[in-house]
């Protein structure tokens, strides 16, 4: 970052966007000191929070003025127990026991996390980790709350109740709250200013609506308005004027014809079942996969989304019939399954650990030992726009980079089905547009595509069929238009603006018109 | 029972046991004990496997330590095969006293195992490191985390091991293993550091971190030296009654430069522990039977408690008042629940 100048008022929230690898963590940390004294690098210039200078005092100086909530709540738990872990701030500053038990109970009870204090941190879901974490944060009574990218392992209904309840902290505790995050359109409507960080190193700050104007990648509530020329932009669908719904109307509703023949199943499950740990996860799941076609699965957090993909590859235990290209599957493990197979589980580290990128997908293709070329696969590399960093070492590589990597690495031998557990994880609007280009070539070539994902826009943009799982049943199998349209926790933005259509994206708009 | 205190005095009492005694008889009494007693606590933390993870210890550790005994002492009149002269080490008559003799040691090591097992189980990561002095705090966070973490370091090299066999490895061979460890260690580094940032943002450092002063320094220099020469007197069988002092003023010693330099740190305790009824009645039993039994014992007051079966084997000696002594083990169970997290 070079040369930059900012202004937050207090009891404000600022929402802290750009593409990855642009430096929205760097900023962030560098407000409470972080950044220099934990990470190292050089800074000049001045920074004055609440007439402390991060700079001079560091961390230690911000500690009771700043709380920074982290990326992972998994990685940032020191203790193994939710009420201990929320004390851990207050043991340090050597606050008194009777004070320490006031602030956590009022904490606990706020957050809603009083029935699971005594819980293991271990045993809860993802959004009652990132609750903790944030109850951690704020038991320090801090001036100033950082999250960075609170959401992004969440579903959109938890997700939804998390932001509702900091927009309720705000205004109650006059909190000055600064949040990163991808996913602008749920944020976009409480935000009161926008500090965008461009790929080029520079800045645009400002009100929301006009940084909204500058930047390049929009949600699509903002798309929509560009193409229907709304100014100022809305930014929730309730806000768009009526009058958009009406000069539409007559025309014909949207088509699909894109109903997937499911005459020649590549992928079947019939009534399989898992259970981990004695507690049934999938019960009694038939589940299709058809040749050609990018079938999107959602459902919130604890549905069984993981557990169906790795029950496909073979990695969990079930009951039941899996039949891939209509053959049993129960003699087969996972390394043969994968030659088929292409999976990218939810976290992609894993899967890197070469030195080079090109490396990377060497190993793959010696594991299934199959003979190449290795002109064939910066080729096949290049696909992914990973052409010019064949030599790097992928663990250095932006989010997206590090994700195409992965999915480069696992679908090198070229399987027929993919399946892909939340892969957008992290990623911006950018990276977002060529993870989808590349998906929608490999279906184009026959291949099938499973896609288990939270983020609805991202699904919308590429389904051809919709599963919907809740509580480890499908309770919705079929066409995008109807999924995206009549479900209220999965409605696009397209949908939400215009009721009467069927319309699920902004592309589906400058169809018609 | 639920106090840290009493629980480790509780162990302080069930390894006192273990080793005033060589009586076989004991120590299977007492190994019975434990099981009993874990038992007892294992079902009320739901934990399953307990007793067959201790029991397969426990035979393992009796069929080693009896067959290296067997093998390496060649002492013992009853003799039970004759190894060749010529093999090195372990040729030589194979006794049967030797053999039982390894086996007392198995289980003397197991009855230590089972009881630090069953502290284990009764108390939580939290009262265990908070055993460890304030004034070593970083010492405790570390031990702390370590324990919390490798149950999530097990988990990871799962998810490791799944994204190999995802990638096509077959996972049959030794050399398909290895890339196991590579993403581990990354993945375990990158979790460090973020941790660290994390603590640090947390005001982990905001307290001083306990510079040591001279005088601290001097008094724990005081104390090795008196634990130490305690040590080398009672390997030239000097009396108890002059080695025991010693201890207890070393130990003393210790325990009070660690409370006085923890005292001068900020930090404070969110949980606190109380003691109950409960509590104080069972600590004072231990405590009066712990120093009754070392005080007997130097005394030779406790003929069945000594053993040996060189050089001849004989049946060892047994009395209503060993076993009794013994059965003061069970007393967490007489008091009831326990229910520490």
């Amino acid at each position: 970052m070079n040369n930059i100048n900012l202004e937050i008022t207090p009891a404000s929230l600022t929402l802290v966007t750009g593409s990855s690898g642009s430096g929205k963590s760097t900023l962030l940390k560098c407000i409470n000191g972080l950044v220099p004294h934990f990470s190292g690098g050089s800074i000049s210039g001045e920074i004055e929070v609440f007439n402390h200078d991060p700079i001079e005092e560091g961390p230690k100086g911000l500690v009771k003025t700043v709380s920074y909530v982290f990326q992972e709540p998994e990685s940032q738990f020191v203790y193994d127990i939710v009420e201990d872990e929320i004390a851990f701030s207050l043991e340090n500053f050597g606050i008194s026991r009777d004070e320490m038990v006031k602030r956590i109970d009022l904490v606990l009870n706020k957050m809603g996390l009083s029935d699971i204090k005594g819980k293991k941190i271990s045993h809860l879901s993802g959004g009652e980790k990132q609750k903790v974490a944030i109850a951690s944060a704020l038991v320090n009574q801090p001036r100033v709350l950082i999250l960075d990218e609170p959401t992004s392992q969440l579903d959109p209904f938890t997700a939804d109740a998390l932001l509702n309840y900091i927009i309720f902290l705000k205004s109650k505790m006059d909190l000055t709250v600064l949040i990163s995050e991808h996913r602008l359109e749920r944020l976009l409507p409480y935000s009161d200013v926008i500090i965008h960080l461009t790929p080029q190193g520079e800045i645009i700050s400002g009100p929301t609506q006009s940084v909204l104007h500058e930047m390049e990648q929009v949600p699509p509530i903002i798309k929509i308005a560009r193409m229907l020329n709304v100014d100022p932009y809305p930014l929730t669908p309730k806000e768009f004027p009526n009058s958009h719904e009406m000069a539409y109307n007559e025309k014909s509703k949207a088509t699909f014809d894109l109903i997937p023949s499911l005459q020649t199943p590549v992928l079947e499950c019939r009534n399989v079942s898992t259970s981990i740990n004695g507690k049934p996860i999938l019960k009694r799941i038939n589940f299709r996969l058809a040749k050609g076609e990018i079938l999107v699965v959602h459902g919130p957090n604890g549905s069984g989304k993981t557990t169906l993909s790795r029950t496909l590859v073979g990695l969990q235990s079930s009951e039941g019939q899996i039949f891939l290209h209509g053959q049993d599957t129960k003699l087969l493990g996972t390394e043969d399954m994968v030659k088929e197979i292409g999976y990218l589980p939810q976290n992609p580290g894993d899967l890197l650990f070469a030195e080079t990128v090109l490396d990377e997908i060497k190993i793959t293709m010696n594991n299934h030992q199959l003979k190449y070329h290795e002109a064939d696969l910066i080729e096949f590399l290049a696909q992914f726009g990973l052409n010019e960093k064949l030599t790097e070492y992928p663990r250095d590589l932006s989010v997206g980079e590090r994700q195409r990597t992965a999915l480069a690495a696992i679908t090198v031998h070229r399987p027929n089905i993919i399946i892909l557990d939340e892969p957008t994880r992290g990623m911006d609007y950018q990276n977002k547009s060529s993870l989808s280009k590349i998906l929608t070539l490999w279906r184009d070539e026959g291949r099938s595509i499973c896609l288990i994902t939270h983020d609805v826009e991202f699904g919308a943009m590429l389904a051809d069929r919709v599963l919907l799982l809740e509580e480890g049943e499908i309770s919705f199998d079929g066409l995008p238009n109807i999924a995206y349209t009549k479900f209220p926790r999965y409605r696009t933005q397209t949908s939400l603006i215009f009721p009467n259509q069927n319309w699920i994206t902004p592309g589906d708009i400058s169809q018609i018109s | 029972m639920k106090h840290t205190a009493s629980w480790i005095l509780w162990l302080v009492l069930s390894l006192t046991l273990t080793l005033t005694t060589r009586n076989p008889f004991y120590l299977s009494f007492q190994i019975l004990s434990l099981l009993l007693l874990g038992v007892y606590i294992a079902k009320q933390k739901h934990h399953a496997f307990w007793l067959s993870q201790n029991i397969r210890f426990l035979l393992t550790m009796l069929v080693i330590s009896s067959l290296v005994n067997a093998l390496f002492t060649h002492t013992g009149s009853t003799t039970l095969i004759n190894l060749p002269d010529h093999w090195i080490l372990v040729g030589g008559s194979i006794t049967l006293e030797s053999l039982i003799y390894g086996q007392i040691n198995g289980l003397i090591i197991g009855a230590i195992f089972v009881a630090f097992n069953i502290i284990n189980l009764a108390l939580s990561i939290r009262q265990l490191t908070h055993l460890i002095p304030g004034a070593l705090r970083p010492i405790a966070m570390t031990v702390t985390i370590t324990l919390t973490f490798l149950p999530s370091i097990q988990q990871r090299a799962q998810e490791i091991k799944e994204a190999q066999l995802i990638r096509g490895n077959q996972m049959k061979k030794i050399r398909d293993w290895l890339p196991l460890l590579l993403p581990l260690l990354i993945s375990s580094l990158e979790n460090a550091i973020s941790l660290s940032e994390s603590m640090t943002s947390r005001g982990f450092e905001t307290q001083s971190t306990g510079k040591i002063t001279r005088l601290t320094l001097v008094s724990l220099i005081l104390a090795t030296f008196i634990i130490f020469s305690a040590w080398v007197l009672s390997l030239f069988d000097y009396p108890g009654f002059i080695i025991l002092p010693l201890y207890a003023i070393g130990g003393g010693l210790v325990a009070v430069t660690f409370i006085s330099a923890s005292r001068k740190l900020r930090t404070t305790h969110f949980k606190k522990e109380t003691w109950s009824k409960k509590d104080a009645l069972s600590s004072g039993i231990f405590i009066t039977t712990i120093i009754g039994t070392i005080i007997l014992h130097q005394l030779g007051m406790l003929p069945t408690f000594y053993y040996s079966p060189y050089p001849g084997l004989s049946l060892p000696g047994l009395s209503l008042s060993g076993f009794l002594v013994i059965s003061v083990l069970l007393f967490p169970m007489l008091v009831g629940k326990n229910d520490s997290i």
